[in-house]
Protein backbone atom coordinates (compact mmCIF):
# COMPACT_ATOMS: atom_id res chain seq x y z
CA UNK A 1 0.00 0.00 0.00
CA UNK A 2 1.49 3.64 -0.74
CA UNK A 3 1.50 5.89 1.64
CA UNK A 4 -1.84 6.93 2.81
CA UNK A 5 -1.35 10.54 3.05
CA UNK A 6 -4.57 12.00 2.25
CA UNK A 7 -6.14 9.31 4.63
CA UNK A 8 -4.66 10.36 7.89
CA UNK A 9 -6.86 13.10 8.82
CA UNK A 10 -9.90 11.51 8.17
CA UNK A 11 -8.53 8.40 9.53
CA UNK A 12 -7.99 10.34 12.94
CA UNK A 13 -11.14 12.37 12.97
CA UNK A 14 -13.11 8.72 12.77
CA UNK A 15 -14.29 8.90 9.43
CA UNK A 16 -13.03 6.01 7.66
CA UNK A 17 -14.52 2.53 8.78
CA UNK A 18 -14.20 -0.81 7.44
CA UNK A 19 -11.66 -1.87 5.24
CA UNK A 20 -10.30 1.26 4.48
CA UNK A 21 -9.59 2.18 8.52
CA UNK A 22 -8.04 -1.70 8.96
CA UNK A 23 -5.72 -1.31 5.60
CA UNK A 24 -4.65 2.34 7.63
CA UNK A 25 -4.27 0.53 10.97
CA UNK A 26 -1.89 -1.96 9.40
CA UNK A 27 -0.36 0.39 7.17
CA UNK A 28 0.59 2.67 10.44
CA UNK A 29 1.71 -0.21 12.34
CA UNK A 30 4.61 -0.58 9.44
CA UNK A 31 5.45 2.62 8.37
CA UNK A 32 6.84 4.82 10.82
CA UNK A 33 7.26 8.05 8.34
CA UNK A 34 3.43 7.63 8.31
CA UNK A 35 3.02 7.58 12.17
CA UNK A 36 5.24 9.69 12.92
CA UNK A 37 3.66 12.33 10.15
CA UNK A 38 -0.01 10.93 11.08
CA UNK A 39 1.33 12.51 15.09
CA UNK A 40 2.13 15.37 13.90
CA UNK A 41 -1.14 16.03 12.22
CA UNK A 42 -3.10 14.65 14.96
CA UNK A 43 -0.80 17.37 17.55
CA UNK A 44 -1.79 20.35 14.51
CA UNK A 45 -5.49 19.19 14.58
CA UNK A 46 -5.68 19.89 17.94
CA UNK A 47 -3.77 23.45 17.76
CA UNK A 48 -6.53 24.66 15.15
CA UNK A 49 -9.62 23.59 17.24
CA UNK A 50 -8.26 25.27 20.54
CA UNK A 51 -7.04 28.65 18.36
CA UNK A 52 -10.08 28.64 16.32
CA UNK A 53 -12.40 28.51 19.61
CA UNK A 54 -10.11 31.27 20.71
CA UNK A 55 -10.31 33.82 17.62
CA UNK A 56 -11.51 37.34 18.07
CA UNK A 57 -14.64 37.96 17.78
CA UNK A 58 -16.59 41.02 17.45
CA UNK A 59 -19.64 42.05 20.05
CA UNK A 60 -22.18 40.53 18.68
CA UNK A 61 -25.11 42.67 19.59
CA UNK A 62 -24.12 45.46 17.83
CA UNK A 63 -23.15 42.70 15.02
CA UNK A 64 -27.00 41.89 15.04
CA UNK A 65 -28.54 45.10 15.27
CA UNK A 66 -26.71 45.91 11.86
CA UNK A 67 -28.06 42.63 10.61
CA UNK A 68 -31.97 43.53 11.64
CA UNK A 69 -30.96 47.24 9.88
CA UNK A 70 -30.14 45.62 6.85
CA UNK A 71 -32.74 42.60 6.98
CA UNK A 72 -35.14 45.56 7.32
CA UNK A 73 -34.25 47.79 4.51
CA UNK A 74 -34.32 44.88 1.89
CA UNK A 75 -37.57 43.83 3.13
CA UNK A 76 -38.53 47.93 2.46
CA UNK A 77 -37.22 47.55 -1.32
CA UNK A 78 -39.22 46.32 -4.07
CA UNK A 79 -38.15 43.18 -4.65
CA UNK A 80 -36.29 43.70 -8.45
CA UNK A 81 -37.37 41.61 -11.41
CA UNK A 82 -35.21 39.34 -12.74
CA UNK A 83 -33.87 39.66 -15.97
CA UNK A 84 -34.87 36.26 -16.94
CA UNK A 85 -38.16 36.63 -16.05
CA UNK A 86 -38.07 40.12 -18.28
CA UNK A 87 -36.76 38.17 -20.86
CA UNK A 88 -39.65 36.10 -21.44
CA UNK A 89 -42.17 38.21 -21.27
CA UNK A 90 -40.89 40.17 -23.85
CA UNK A 91 -39.57 36.94 -25.48
CA UNK A 92 -42.18 35.46 -25.70
CA UNK A 93 -44.06 38.10 -27.02
CA UNK A 94 -41.60 38.44 -29.92
CA UNK A 95 -41.77 35.17 -30.58
CA UNK A 96 -45.34 34.89 -31.50
CA UNK A 97 -45.13 38.22 -33.35
CA UNK A 98 -42.04 36.62 -35.20
CA UNK A 99 -44.10 33.08 -35.69
CA UNK A 100 -47.40 35.16 -36.91
CA UNK A 101 -45.52 36.99 -39.73
CA UNK A 102 -43.80 33.33 -40.54
CA UNK A 103 -47.32 32.18 -41.08
CA UNK A 104 -48.00 34.59 -43.17
CA UNK A 105 -45.38 35.31 -45.31
CA UNK A 106 -45.83 31.44 -45.97
CA UNK A 107 -49.77 31.35 -46.28
CA UNK A 108 -49.45 33.87 -48.98
CA UNK A 109 -46.44 32.39 -51.28
CA UNK A 110 -47.88 28.73 -50.99
CA UNK A 111 -49.97 28.30 -54.13
CA UNK A 112 -52.69 25.66 -54.11
CA UNK A 113 -50.26 22.98 -54.95
CA UNK A 114 -48.49 23.68 -51.88
CA UNK A 115 -46.02 20.82 -50.65
CA UNK A 116 -46.53 20.20 -47.00
CA UNK A 117 -49.43 18.30 -45.80
CA UNK A 118 -52.65 20.23 -45.36
CA UNK A 119 -53.11 18.75 -41.92
CA UNK A 120 -50.06 20.31 -40.52
CA UNK A 121 -51.05 23.39 -42.31
CA UNK A 122 -54.83 23.52 -40.53
CA UNK A 123 -52.98 22.58 -37.40
CA UNK A 124 -49.92 25.75 -37.75
CA UNK A 125 -53.18 28.23 -39.47
CA UNK A 126 -55.55 26.96 -36.49
CA UNK A 127 -52.89 28.58 -33.29
CA UNK A 128 -53.28 32.27 -35.20
CA UNK A 129 -56.67 32.46 -36.75
CA UNK A 130 -59.85 34.08 -35.03
CA UNK A 131 -62.87 32.31 -34.81
CA UNK A 132 -63.94 33.98 -38.18
CA UNK A 133 -60.74 32.23 -40.18
CA UNK A 134 -62.08 29.34 -38.94
CA UNK A 135 -64.79 29.13 -41.35
CA UNK A 136 -62.49 28.90 -44.24
CA UNK A 137 -61.00 25.24 -42.58
CA UNK A 138 -64.19 24.46 -42.54
CA UNK A 139 -64.77 25.16 -46.30
CA UNK A 140 -61.50 23.61 -46.58
CA UNK A 141 -62.20 21.73 -49.69
CA UNK A 142 -63.46 24.42 -51.26
CA UNK A 143 -60.76 26.92 -50.68
CA UNK A 144 -58.30 24.23 -51.28
CA UNK A 145 -59.45 23.98 -55.47
CA UNK A 146 -59.00 28.04 -55.52
CA UNK A 147 -56.43 30.42 -56.35
CA UNK A 148 -56.81 32.77 -53.34
CA UNK A 149 -54.95 35.85 -55.20
CA UNK A 150 -56.99 35.40 -58.27
CA UNK A 151 -60.34 34.51 -56.58
CA UNK A 152 -60.36 36.40 -53.74
CA UNK A 153 -63.59 38.02 -54.31
CA UNK A 154 -65.15 33.92 -54.15
CA UNK A 155 -63.66 33.87 -50.57
CA UNK A 156 -66.32 36.47 -49.63
CA UNK A 157 -68.92 34.49 -51.12
CA UNK A 158 -68.05 30.55 -49.65
CA UNK A 159 -71.62 29.72 -48.70
CA UNK A 160 -72.72 30.10 -52.37
CA UNK A 161 -70.40 28.09 -53.69
CA UNK A 162 -70.74 24.60 -54.29
CA UNK A 163 -68.34 21.97 -52.91
CA UNK A 164 -66.53 20.21 -55.58
CA UNK A 165 -67.58 17.75 -56.98
CA UNK A 166 -65.85 14.00 -56.94
CA UNK A 167 -64.75 11.85 -59.51
CA UNK A 168 -67.25 9.41 -58.79
CA UNK A 169 -69.94 12.27 -58.75
CA UNK A 170 -68.79 13.17 -61.82
CA UNK A 171 -68.69 10.30 -64.00
CA UNK A 172 -72.31 9.36 -62.64
CA UNK B 1 -38.94 34.30 27.05
CA UNK B 2 -38.63 30.97 25.36
CA UNK B 3 -39.32 27.52 27.13
CA UNK B 4 -36.56 25.45 27.94
CA UNK B 5 -38.15 23.18 25.24
CA UNK B 6 -37.52 26.10 22.11
CA UNK B 7 -33.56 26.47 23.46
CA UNK B 8 -33.48 22.95 22.48
CA UNK B 9 -35.02 23.44 18.37
CA UNK B 10 -32.63 21.52 15.91
CA UNK B 11 -31.27 23.71 13.41
CA UNK B 12 -33.60 22.49 10.67
CA UNK B 13 -36.17 23.48 12.93
CA UNK B 14 -35.73 26.55 13.43
CA UNK B 15 -35.23 26.49 9.81
CA UNK B 16 -38.47 25.66 9.16
CA UNK B 17 -40.08 27.95 11.40
CA UNK B 18 -37.72 30.86 10.07
CA UNK B 19 -39.14 30.05 6.72
CA UNK B 20 -43.07 30.61 8.06
CA UNK B 21 -41.29 33.94 8.46
CA UNK B 22 -40.89 32.91 12.64
CA UNK B 23 -38.86 36.15 13.58
CA UNK B 24 -37.52 34.20 16.58
CA UNK B 25 -37.00 31.20 15.47
CA UNK B 26 -34.22 33.04 13.08
CA UNK B 27 -32.80 35.24 15.68
CA UNK B 28 -31.82 32.08 17.64
CA UNK B 29 -30.10 30.83 14.54
CA UNK B 30 -28.60 34.32 13.90
CA UNK B 31 -27.43 33.06 17.75
CA UNK B 32 -26.41 29.81 17.08
CA UNK B 33 -24.69 30.19 14.06
CA UNK B 34 -22.75 34.13 14.30
CA UNK B 35 -19.56 33.29 15.36
CA UNK B 36 -18.87 30.53 13.11
CA UNK B 37 -20.54 32.27 10.67
CA UNK B 38 -18.27 35.05 10.70
CA UNK B 39 -15.54 33.25 11.41
CA UNK B 40 -15.69 31.21 8.53
CA UNK B 41 -16.19 33.95 6.07
CA UNK B 42 -13.36 36.26 7.70
CA UNK B 43 -11.03 33.21 7.27
CA UNK B 44 -11.93 32.38 3.29
CA UNK B 45 -12.30 36.37 3.00
CA UNK B 46 -9.12 37.42 4.98
CA UNK B 47 -10.55 40.40 6.25
CA UNK B 48 -12.67 41.33 8.72
CA UNK B 49 -14.94 43.84 7.80
CA UNK B 50 -15.55 42.11 4.03
CA UNK B 51 -16.30 38.80 6.51
CA UNK B 52 -18.88 41.08 8.67
CA UNK B 53 -20.87 42.11 5.62
CA UNK B 54 -20.97 38.82 3.65
CA UNK B 55 -21.82 36.67 7.09
CA UNK B 56 -24.38 39.23 7.86
CA UNK B 57 -25.24 38.98 3.92
CA UNK B 58 -25.36 35.05 4.34
CA UNK B 59 -28.19 35.51 7.60
CA UNK B 60 -30.47 37.35 4.65
CA UNK B 61 -30.50 35.11 2.45
CA UNK B 62 -31.45 32.64 4.88
CA UNK B 63 -34.22 34.40 5.79
CA UNK B 64 -35.45 35.17 2.35
CA UNK B 65 -34.96 31.43 1.66
CA UNK B 66 -35.40 29.73 4.22
CA UNK B 67 -38.37 27.64 2.17
CA UNK B 68 -36.01 26.10 -0.44
CA UNK B 69 -34.19 24.15 2.25
CA UNK B 70 -35.44 20.66 2.03
CA UNK B 71 -34.03 18.96 4.84
CA UNK B 72 -32.08 16.76 2.05
CA UNK B 73 -28.57 17.38 3.74
CA UNK B 74 -28.11 19.16 7.24
CA UNK B 75 -28.78 22.49 7.46
CA UNK B 76 -25.25 23.48 8.43
CA UNK B 77 -24.29 22.16 4.94
CA UNK B 78 -26.95 23.95 3.05
CA UNK B 79 -26.25 27.21 5.23
CA UNK B 80 -22.65 27.06 4.62
CA UNK B 81 -23.34 26.35 0.97
CA UNK B 82 -24.77 29.96 0.81
CA UNK B 83 -22.15 31.47 2.41
CA UNK B 84 -19.48 30.00 0.56
CA UNK B 85 -21.07 30.69 -2.86
CA UNK B 86 -21.45 34.67 -1.76
CA UNK B 87 -17.48 34.68 -0.38
CA UNK B 88 -17.02 33.57 -4.26
CA UNK B 89 -18.74 36.03 -5.69
CA UNK B 90 -17.67 38.57 -3.36
CA UNK B 91 -13.90 37.85 -4.49
CA UNK B 92 -14.95 37.55 -8.14
CA UNK B 93 -16.36 41.45 -7.94
CA UNK B 94 -13.05 41.97 -5.67
CA UNK B 95 -10.99 40.52 -8.26
CA UNK B 96 -12.78 43.02 -11.17
CA UNK B 97 -12.75 45.51 -9.42
CA UNK B 98 -8.67 45.11 -8.04
CA UNK B 99 -8.23 44.91 -12.30
CA UNK B 100 -10.25 47.56 -13.60
CA UNK B 101 -9.66 50.18 -10.73
CA UNK B 102 -5.88 49.59 -9.90
CA UNK B 103 -5.77 51.60 -7.11
CA UNK B 104 -3.54 48.74 -4.77
CA UNK B 105 0.00 48.40 -5.02
CA UNK B 106 1.78 47.66 -8.42
CA UNK B 107 2.31 44.88 -7.70
CA UNK B 108 -1.40 43.22 -6.74
CA UNK B 109 -2.02 40.15 -8.26
CA UNK B 110 -5.51 39.53 -8.09
CA UNK B 111 -5.32 35.88 -9.23
CA UNK B 112 -3.37 35.24 -6.23
CA UNK B 113 -5.89 33.64 -3.91
CA UNK B 114 -4.09 33.23 -0.29
CA UNK B 115 -2.70 36.89 0.70
CA UNK B 116 -5.34 40.06 1.33
CA UNK B 117 -3.05 42.46 3.03
CA UNK B 118 -6.02 43.87 4.59
CA UNK B 119 -5.80 41.16 7.01
CA UNK B 120 -2.34 42.35 8.70
CA UNK B 121 -4.16 45.71 9.40
CA UNK B 122 -6.19 45.41 12.97
CA UNK B 123 -9.71 45.99 12.78
CA UNK B 124 -12.09 46.94 15.61
CA UNK B 125 -12.46 43.84 16.61
CA UNK B 126 -9.31 43.47 17.33
CA UNK B 127 -9.28 45.42 20.46
CA UNK B 128 -11.20 42.11 21.96
CA UNK B 129 -7.94 39.98 22.08
CA UNK B 130 -7.69 36.78 21.37
CA UNK B 131 -5.27 34.52 22.53
CA UNK B 132 -1.65 34.48 20.75
CA UNK B 133 -2.21 30.40 19.24
CA UNK B 134 -5.21 32.48 17.95
CA UNK B 135 -3.59 35.37 16.59
CA UNK B 136 -0.93 32.80 14.96
CA UNK B 137 -3.85 30.90 13.53
CA UNK B 138 -5.25 33.48 11.66
CA UNK B 139 -2.40 34.88 10.14
CA UNK B 140 -1.33 31.13 9.37
CA UNK B 141 -4.51 30.91 7.64
CA UNK B 142 -3.98 34.05 5.28
CA UNK B 143 -0.97 31.61 4.06
CA UNK B 144 -3.62 28.84 2.70
CA UNK B 145 -5.68 28.85 -0.96
CA UNK B 146 -9.49 30.02 0.38
CA UNK B 147 -10.80 26.51 -0.42
CA UNK B 148 -8.28 25.01 1.98
CA UNK B 149 -8.83 27.77 4.75
CA UNK B 150 -12.57 26.75 4.29
CA UNK B 151 -12.10 23.13 4.38
CA UNK B 152 -10.00 23.56 7.44
CA UNK B 153 -12.49 26.05 8.95
CA UNK B 154 -15.71 23.70 8.04
CA UNK B 155 -13.74 20.44 9.41
CA UNK B 156 -12.56 21.87 12.59
CA UNK B 157 -14.91 24.60 13.81
CA UNK B 158 -17.65 22.86 12.63
CA UNK B 159 -17.10 19.11 12.54
CA UNK B 160 -18.36 18.49 9.06
CA UNK B 161 -17.58 15.20 7.17
CA UNK B 162 -15.16 15.35 3.99
CA UNK B 163 -18.61 14.64 2.28
CA UNK B 164 -20.22 17.70 3.62
CA UNK B 165 -17.52 20.11 3.14
CA UNK B 166 -17.50 18.51 -0.71
CA UNK B 167 -21.37 19.39 -1.14
CA UNK B 168 -20.51 23.19 0.20
CA UNK B 169 -17.11 23.10 -2.47
CA UNK B 170 -18.88 21.97 -5.14
CA UNK B 171 -16.23 19.40 -5.35
CA UNK B 172 -15.69 16.09 -5.08
CA UNK B 173 -15.18 14.05 -1.66
CA UNK B 174 -11.37 13.20 -2.81
CA UNK B 175 -10.70 16.60 -3.62
CA UNK B 176 -11.99 17.93 -0.45
CA UNK B 177 -9.63 15.64 1.93
CA UNK B 178 -6.86 17.08 -0.49
CA UNK B 179 -7.69 20.43 0.38
CA UNK B 180 -7.83 19.45 4.26
CA UNK B 181 -4.74 17.31 4.25
CA UNK B 182 -2.74 20.04 2.38
CA UNK B 183 -4.24 22.79 4.50
CA UNK B 184 -3.17 20.60 8.00
CA UNK B 185 0.38 19.90 6.49
CA UNK B 186 0.96 23.85 5.38
CA UNK B 187 -0.17 25.16 9.07
CA UNK B 188 1.86 22.45 10.65
CA UNK B 189 4.89 24.00 9.04
CA UNK B 190 4.01 27.42 9.35
CA UNK B 191 2.67 27.45 13.25
CA UNK B 192 6.50 25.55 13.65
CA UNK B 193 8.21 28.40 11.95
CA UNK B 194 6.14 31.35 13.77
Amino acid sequence: MRHPEDQLIPYLRGELDGALRTSIEGHLSECAACRAQSAALAETLTLIKSGIEQMPAPPWEPYRAELRRKLAARREQPRPQRWWRVNLVWGSLAAAGAAAVVLLALTLSRGPSGQESPIMDQIAMADTMSHTDVDLLRDYPVVEHLDLLENYDVIEHLDEVAPPQTNATTQS
Amino acid sequence: MPGPNELELSDEELCRRTAAKDVMAFEQLVERYQPRTYRLATSILSNEADGRDVSQEAFIRLYESAHRFDGRARFSTWFYRILVNLCIDHQRRNKWWKKNVPLGRSDDNPDQPAIDPASEAPGPENLMMGSDNARRLKQALTKLSPSQRAAVMMQLQDDLSSREVAEVLNCSETTARVHLHRGVVRLTKLLKED
